[in-house]
């Protein structure tokens, strides 16, 4: 199963971005983990430096912006 | 002592120019406010149509030189869009409330979920011009294309 995760401590950025990497999963019609990272220990730990940012499968795809829907549909199909 | 993530709220985003057309009628209202709420939430900044419809230089050349110009147009008569094509302003994007199940008029009265509903869809692109890639053109964040910061992969 995808796991995407959104490392933010919950601005509007960050939820603006975990909303699309929802509408992305469903508009793939995937079976997906969405997480949401606030923690702050966490976010640094995973060596993010400006939120939000989007991991899919441990992997960082973007950092300081929010990717549209459309963008993270082709990052999940890749 | 150990660094701390920034958030990059007002930052790192392409630099977007928000057009409302801030017609009088509910929709042209609506416009308007998402227009404000999508600038504080780093999204772009909010400009006036009616300052480019006079072809105000210094406007019409910030246009001409940011990542994306959104507008954003209350009802079918386009008059945003047709202001900013009339001044030589590529789109990059384009939503009309009306086209996202907002009933124009004549009750003047709207809601905070029309609102959220308008800078939803802008964040998720749902009114991304497909051939507005400027060839080229610098675009923010990390990527080029077509401004949304996708590599032109959108």
């Amino acid at each position: 199963m995808t796991k995407i995760e959104i490392l933010g401590t919950g601005c509007a950025k960050c939820k603006r971005l975990f909303a699309n990497a929802e509408e992305a999963v469903k508009n793939l019609n995937i079976t997906a983990e969405v997480i949401k990272v606030e923690d702050l220990d966490a976010i640094v730990e995973a060596g993010v430096m400006l939120t939000p940012a989007l991991f899919i499968n441990g992997e960082l795809r973007a950092e300081g912006r929010v990717p549209c829907v459309e963008e993270i549909v082709t990052m999940l199909k890749e | 002592m150990a660094e701390t993530p920034t958030c990059s709220c007002g930052a790192n985003e392409p630099k977007r120019i928000i057009f409302p057309c801030a017609g009088q009628a509910n929709t042209g209202q609506l416009t308007n406010l998402a227009a404000i709420q999508l600038t504080e939430e780093g999204y772009g900044s909010i400009a006036c149509a009616s300052l480019l419809a006079i072809g105000s230089e210094g406007l019409v050349k910030n246009a001409k030189n940011v990542d994306e110009v959104l507008v954003l147009d209350g009802c079918p008569m386009l008059c945003a869009k047709k202001i900013a094509e009339a001044q030589g302003v590529p789109v990059g994007q384009h939503l009309v409330m009306t086209e996202l199940g907002i009933t124009k008029g004549p009750s003047k009265s709207y809601t905070n979920d029309d609102i959220e509903k308008i800078v939803a869809a802008c964040w998720k692109g749902e009114g991304r011009v497909k051939d507005s890639a400027k060839p080229g053109k610098k675009t923010g964040g990390k990527d080029n294309g077509c401004g949304c910061g996708c590599g032109g992969t959108c």
